[in-house]
């Protein structure tokens, strides 16, 4: 990675406290019990707990003043990284909050405090099997059944991801269903290695960046130009921070990264394909905070700043978050004859985290299926009979949180509803 | 740790021990920041521990056990400003975030809030309801109860005043522990009256900025709030680019250009007399080059901000109204005409500007005002909009000399609001400076000063011991009143004397 | 040498006096209060002849009691112990009237009629309370803080600013006045309330003369409106009332509105008593709301256009049946009412509240809106234990800044000069107050036994006004026995 957190001390120093990071959007705020938007700050209330005080800890780090405390630590890796403090932040101002965090995160790796120990067994299995859960490499492919062909070369990479290849078998399933029902060559690989992004979130970049050269290289072999994902995290990790840890932009690299959501979109809007079954259903969708406000493309800036902070070189670039990938899956659900999509009160740029990112439910369980139980009580305040959503990782902690609540809600990943308007 | 094991414990019994912490990354987050951060904190020392009470009941326990071990309490809720900073050993950060209670009584026109609740969170809930309340310049995530007993500057309050005038009954943590109950609160449940009994102790809960935890910990306020129309504001847009939209039926804006300074407040003058409209505050070009520069980034405003100041016209002034018919839509179309009447009347030049907002009634944020970068000093000063000219007149001089390292205004006009019908203006000069001459926005305070005691204007920003003596020695008052109700010292000290913001210690 | 010969010194001996035919006129006023008789009355001209005086108050530890009106109505002037009126009459000039920002700086002898006079000159008017007494001072209503009549604007202290001298002698402004050179070569205007350092101005306000003597206030005035259309909307009882006043109030309609039974309209407007009262009385619904709407500065008809067409959508909203601009029998008063309104009761008629027995005794809490019919019924409950009948019991419901809450006062007329009368009506009074108390209505303005009252159940407020008070006069020389003092 080529950001230190000494690099980022102007972003860290440009926190105001006005506390946008801690709330809805205020535009769009329309009650006060969902007008939050930090989980880690509503949940703990300490201003430790929250962008602000992170980067204060940052100034902290960097100053010699503190050093890696077990509230920090907490707090740190707590951190879900779903990018609303950076979003809402930037509504009016420009400093990096997210990138702060990251960095802070790998530099508590960096001195040995981080991550948490849940994190370094999803480490050790990754680097000895290649994928979070440390069961067999071999298994990574048996979620392809008889009926499902891939090609032996396509444009398309359908990159599968851990969580749909060994956890949720469905997602991969429903996504390779569909690109098989509308005629779709696609390629899976022999070769695939754990995305990483557990790895990045948590600080671990060095052995990141093993994951990133060899996807990329393997990508590179396939001679695939086109990855498509039909996992969130997925998405951000090849679009985002592949690059970003190679010291380049999204758009320098030879490859486009594309999720199932933003194909299908496309083929829709291309009067390209037609949802011919009805699924009589009121639903509402949870926009994943790596498909949602953290998959503008990344900008690689080195440079300095000047009087004021203005950048030199400029930055021609603004990652605030309105560029996300909101609409495709909601124009997808609005065109399945009998969906009726109804928003929760928090939708978009503006999402609720369920809380299962950056390796926060594997560390600290409790919180996470607090923080998706929240988003439940939102769903359900829709009167909507499913969530439906793009992840993989938001489908099971959101499932966990149903069935721990013993809720009637139903959990859908939208591959699963496309494919039954198609079938 | 630096209090006693003992004192730590005891404050431990009182919320659990989830709701303290004396590790230092807690500690640092409590240390500085907010506006005016690197001039009014420079001084500021990491507490010795933050606390987050649940109850006004913790509060007075925790106030307690202060006085029993003779610490330092200051308490917070957003630490939106500087002024929250420790600025002695020892402190203990109450931090009053998880009390975040509300109720809202839509007949009788008030709100009974905890300090945890947001503008925000009190403006969406009112909005549901077919109410609303005027959320403050600094932003919507202020708090309501800080804010109401601090400022309450906001630019909708042009019918309705400042937040001194929107205070009801109050519960207050006084430094020894005990709860002192105001208003209607003194004998009764209720909470619809601020008055009395008798003479009115609300008059300890202000100033012009408020006591910020000197005299010791409100922990629940009723504020006014106001009936609103019946049709709803919609939002759009995705951030940063959102915005509500207004019922072109009750809500119409108008941007007026007059070409001077003069000629606008003479407008704004007679707006107040013809009582109509919800604002009429002026768009200092500063603050249309930010909006112009939102979601571009800050090189984009300096870029436009330098090109505008070869061509700016130093005199003129634009306001902007925003009529609206409140009772009806018939309302509106009075106001129009009487709008244009008096635009005609003042040689203002007036262009429709679309119905969109997103700065005042979900909003108000000036928080863009920290967009350009480096930091600001606000000169404010709330007194007639003719002594605003004058005034005016003097920071202009003061900038001047001082421009630079001071960021160039360009000697345009800042931000002019007017309120209860312009029997109250505010002016605010926003100044700038780099991060690195942070000194330039000391002097410039100094000097500001200097000026209000030579021509007897009266800035908000109190000074005990710069204005003390010329006027009628009010500081040995404020001194005499903290030692009748803190004799200990304990309430965020030394307020509600003031920590002046050109003193630097070695 | 005595105190005399020391207040002599101060003000001369024309502005001194101890003869008992004067003292006798400050020893009672017009409530139940017990009589008391001063040492002095004295009469300063200047804020040093005050200072001075206040001064020797202390040195000698005689109390002050400050007084500004010619009549007075609850007790709060009358001395609890020997001691010294200051009568402020004398200082009865309207220092300034700023058109621009509509305010006018006065001293404490201006009364209602006077100030209204010159305002109307500028095309401007003071916010008076209902039909203030013609020697009524203007600053002692606002310092009581009597109500206004007007709901519409957010604000119900119309004192922006004072100066006073503080009970140790020291002279003191409050807010944007006490910059240098005030008011002459100041840039501030004095219309800044706020500070310094904390709100003093709202010390002084139902403070009783207990916390200093007030010489001059800044006061906001409104424009006074040269169109009206008024309307007498009329109820069986007063719970019809108050959907109507809450929705008025909710869309921003009018100007004066205000609440009246029959008994005190037919009071108001009576010109001969007792012939007109008593036709009046039986003519006049059992309730009426007043409502004034007034014509903005520009384009009056239309204002008051659209403030009628959205009465209209509330009365039938409501099914109101009528929105009347008359009153039968009174051909004119719609005329007059407004005017009548915006100023000082006549000083050719009998005072309202004096024509009907000869005095009345006021209670007068706030509430919230909605209990208003609720406080009705306990009162009569209450008159009715005591012999006193309903029908002779006046009611005044004020609304307060927009409905938030109400000014909600009962007027017992009784005899003065009748002894069964006065005890009745004294015991009647306490038990109301006493009733309304624990039913919940609270008194911002609490004179006499009320008091007692409020400040037993109000613990922690008593404690914190008593340590205020103590600060302020340690010597508790400034009208001691008021309040809880």
């Amino acid at each position: 990675m080529t950001l230190k957190l000494e690099d980022l001390r102007h972003d860290a120093s440009g926190c105001i406290r006005c506390s946008n990071c801690k709330f809805t959007e205020h535009i769009w705020m329309q009650s006060a019990r969902f007008g939050r938007q930090c989980p880690i700050s509503t949940r703990y209330a300490f201003n430790l707990y929250s962008a602000p005080g992170l980067m204060h800890s940052a100034l902290g780090i960097m100053d010699k003043k503190l050093e890696f405390t077990p509230k920090l630590l907490d707090a740190l890796f707590k951190c879900t990284l779903c990018g609303a403090c950076d979003v809402r932040c930037k509504r009016n101002l420009d400093p990096e909050i997210l990138s702060v965090i990251e960095v802070l995160k790998a530099k508590a790796v960096e001195v040995g405090k981080g991550p948490m120990p849940e994190h370094r067994v999803v480490t050790e299995n990754i680097e000895k099997r290649n994928n979070r859960y440390g069961s067999p490499y071999d298994n990574r492919l048996k979620w392809l059944t008889d009926d499902i062909k891939p090609a032996a070369k396509a444009d398309i990479l359908y990159f599968v991801g851990c969580v749909a290849s060994y956890a949720h078998n469905e997602i991969a399933q429903a996504t390779a269903r569909i690109l098989m029902r509308i005629n779709t060559d696609f390629m899976v690989s022999q070769d695939e290695w754990c995305c990483g992004y557990l790895l990045y979130s948590t600080g671990q970049v060095d052995s990141f960046s093993r994951q990133a050269e060899h996807n990329i290289e393997m990508l590179k072999k396939s001679g695939a130009k086109i990855v498509l994902v039909s996992c969130a995290e997925g998405y951000k990790t090849w679009k985002v921070d592949y690059p970003k840890v190679l010291g380049k932009s999204t758009d320098d690299m030879d490859l486009k990264v594309v999720h199932i959501v933003e194909y299908i979109d496309q083929l829709v809007k291309d009067d390209a394909l037609r949802f011919k079954n009805s699924i009589p259903m009121k639903v509402t969708y949870h926009d994943p905070c790596n498909l949602g406000r953290l998959s503008e493309p990344w900008y690689h800036w080195e440079g300095t700043y000047k009087r004021y902070g203005v950048p030199e070189p400029p930055k021609t670039f603004r990652r605030d978050g309105h560029a996300g990938v909101y609409e495709s899956p909601r124009d997808i659900l609005k065109a399945i004859p009998g969906i009726e999509l109804i928003e929760m009160e928090r939708a978009r740029d503006n999402a609720w985290c369920c809380g299962a990112g950056a390796g926060v439910e594997l560390a600290f369980p409790d919180f996470a299926l607090w923080a998706a139980s929240e988003r439940l009580e939102e769903a359900k305040a829709t009167g909507a009979e499913a969530i439906v959503t793009c992840c993989p990782t938001c489908k099971e902690v959101l499932h966990k949180a149903a069935q721990s609540r013993r809720e009637k809600i139903k959990v859908y990943d939208i591959t699963e509803i496309i494919l039954e308007a198609i079938s | 740790m630096s209090i006693s094991r003992e004192a730590y414990e005891a404050l431990q019994s009182i919320v659990g021990s989830e709701w303290v912490s004396d590790d230092p990354a807690i500690c640092i987050a409590d240390t500085k920041g907010g506006y005016a951060t690197g001039i009014v904190d420079i001084n500021a020392v990491p507490p010795a521990c933050s606390i987050q009470p649940g109850s006004a009941e913790e509060v007075q326990q925790i106030v307690k056990v202060a006085n029993r071990y003779k610490l330092p309490y200051v308490p917070t809720s957003t630490f939106f400003t500087g002024m929250c900073a420790p600025s002695v050993e020892n402190v203990i950060m109450m931090d009053l975030k998880r009390m975040a209670k509300f109720e809202i009584n839509d007949k009788d026109l008030y709100a009974i809030i905890e300090p945890g609740i947001s503008f925000s969170m009190l403006q969406a809930e009112l909005f549901r309801r077919g109410l609303f309340t005027f959320v403050p310049t600094c932003g919507a995530h202020a708090s309501v109860l800080a804010n109401h007993i601090h400022c309450g500057d906001a630019p909708l309050a042009w019918r309705m005043g400042l937040g001194y005038r929107r205070i009801l009954a109050t519960e207050w943590v006084l430094p020894d522990g005990e709860m002192l109950k105001l208003g209607s609160r003194a004998y009764l449940k209720d909470y619809f009256w601020g008055e009395g009994p008798g003479p009115d102790l609300r008059a300890l809960l202000r100033g012009n900025e408020g006591h910020e935890g000197g005299l010791g910990t409100v922990t629940k306020i009723a504020v006014k709030i106001f009936p609103f129309i019946p049709e709803k504001l919609e939002p759009q847009g995705v951030s940063p680019r959102t915005t509500l939209k207004l019922p072109e039926s009750r809500m119409k804006w108008y941007n007026i250009a007059f070409p001077t300074r003069e000629k606008a407040v003479d407008f704004m003058y007679e707006m107040g007399r013809c009582e109509i409209a919800l604002m009429v505050s002026t768009i200092p070009p500063l603050f249309r080059y930010v909006a112009r520069s939102r979601g571009l980034g800050a090189s984009t405003f300096w870029e436009k901000w330098t090109r505008f100041g070869e061509t700016a016209n130093k005199d003129a002034m634009d306001v902007r109204v925003l009529i609206f018919g409140w009772t009806s839509e018939k309302q509106l179309a009075y106001e129009e005409r009487v709008l244009m009447d008096v635009i005609a009347d003042f040689d203002g030049v007036a262009r429709p500007a679309p119905p969109f907002d997103e700065s005042n009634f979900m909003s108000a944020d000036a928080v863009c005002s920290w967009f350009i970068g480096g930091r600001f000093l606000s000169e404010v000063y709330f007194e007639s909009l003719d002594c605003g000219l004058h005034t005016e007149r003097g920071i202009r001089e003061i900038s001047r000399k001082r421009t630079p390292p001071l960021a160039d205004t360009w000697d345009t006009p800042m931000l002019w609001a007017g309120y209860e019908f312009a029997h109250l203006g505010k002016q605010e000069y926003l100044n700038y400076a780099d991060e690195s001459e942070l000194d330039a926005l000391r002097v410039h305070e100094q000097d500001c000063r200097e000026m209000d005691l030579k021509i007897g204007a009266y800035a908000i920003m109190e000074d005990t011991r710069m204005f003390g003596k010329a006027w009628y020695n009010y500081n040995q008052k404020m001194q005499e009143l903290k030692n009748i109700f803190d004799p200990n010292n304990l309430s965020n000290p030394p307020k509600p004397l003031e920590r002046p913001l050109h003193e630097k210690k070695s | 040498m005595g105190i005399k010969e020391d207040l002599i010194g101060v003000v001369g001996p024309e502005s001194v006096s101890d003869s008992q035919e004067r003292l006798r006129l400050y020893a009672k006023d017009h409530s139940l209060s017990s009589p008391c008789m001063p040492g002095y009355v004295v009469q300063p001209g200047t804020v040093g002849e005050i200072q001075q005086i206040i001064k020797l108050a202390n040195e000698s530890k005689i109390s002050i009691v400050p007084c500004s009106s010619g009549i007075h109505f609850n007790g709060n002037t009358i001395p609890s112990q020997v001691g010294v009126i200051l009568d402020l009459r004398r200082m009865s000039k309207i220092q300034n009237i700023d058109v621009r920002n509509r305010t006018a700086r006065i001293e404490p002898g201006v009364t209602w009629s006077q100030l209204q006079k010159e305002l109307e000159k500028h095309d401007l008017m003071a916010l008076n309370p209902l039909f203030p007494h013609p020697l009524k001072s203007v600053l002692g209503s606002h310092l009581e803080r009597e109500p206004m009549l007007i709901p519409k604007f957010e604000y119900g202290d119309p004192i922006l600013n004072v100066e006073v001298i503080l009970p140790n002698g020291d002279l003191f402004r409050s807010g944007s006045t006490c910059v240098t050179g005030f008011p002459d070569k100041s840039a501030a205007d004095g219309v800044n309330p706020q500070g310094p350092g904390i709100d003093w101005v709202r010390l002084f306000q139902g403070a009783q003369g207990t916390m200093g003597v007030v010489t001059w206030a800044i006061v906001k005035t409104e424009i006074k409106p040269k169109v009206n259309k008024t309307f007498f909307i009329s109820f069986d009882d007063i719970e019809q009332a108050i959907e109507p006043i809450y929705r008025v109030q909710k869309r921003m309609i009018g100007s004066e509105c205000l609440l009246l039974n029959n008994l005190n309209l037919a009071a108001i407007l009576t010109e001969k008593w007792p012939e007109d009262f008593e036709t009046l009385r039986k003519v006049l619904p059992p309730w009426t709301l007043i409502l004034v709407l007034a014509g903005g500065w520009r384009r009056p008809e239309e204002r008051i256009e659209y403030e009628e067409d959205a009465l209209c959508e509330i009365a039938v909203e409501l099914s109101i049946p009528s929105l009347p601009t008359s009153l039968g029998g009174l051909p004119g008063v719609e005329r007059k009412i407004p005017e009548m309104l915006r100023n000082a009761w006549p000083k050719d008629k009998t005072y309202w509240k004096f024509g009907y027995k000869g005095s009345c005794q006021d209670l007068f809490p706030h509430t919230v809106l909605a209990r208003a019919p609720e406080f009705t019924k306990i009162i009569g409950e209450v008159a009715a234990r005591h012999g006193y009948p309903m029908d002779d019991i006046g009611f005044y419901v004020q609304p307060l800044e927009r409905a938030r809450a109400c000014h909600y006062e009962c007027n017992f007329y009784y005899n003065p000069d009748d002894t069964k009368a006065v005890d009745r009506i004294r015991n009647l009074f306490v038990e109301a107050a006493e009733t309304l108390v624990k039913m919940g209505a609270f008194f911002p303005r609490p004179y006499g036994p009320v008091a007692n009252m409020v400040y037993d159940r109000a613990t922690s407020y008593t404690t914190a006004l008593k340590k205020v008070k103590g600060w302020l006069d340690p010597n508790n020389i400034m009208s001691p026995g008021r309040l809880c003092f």
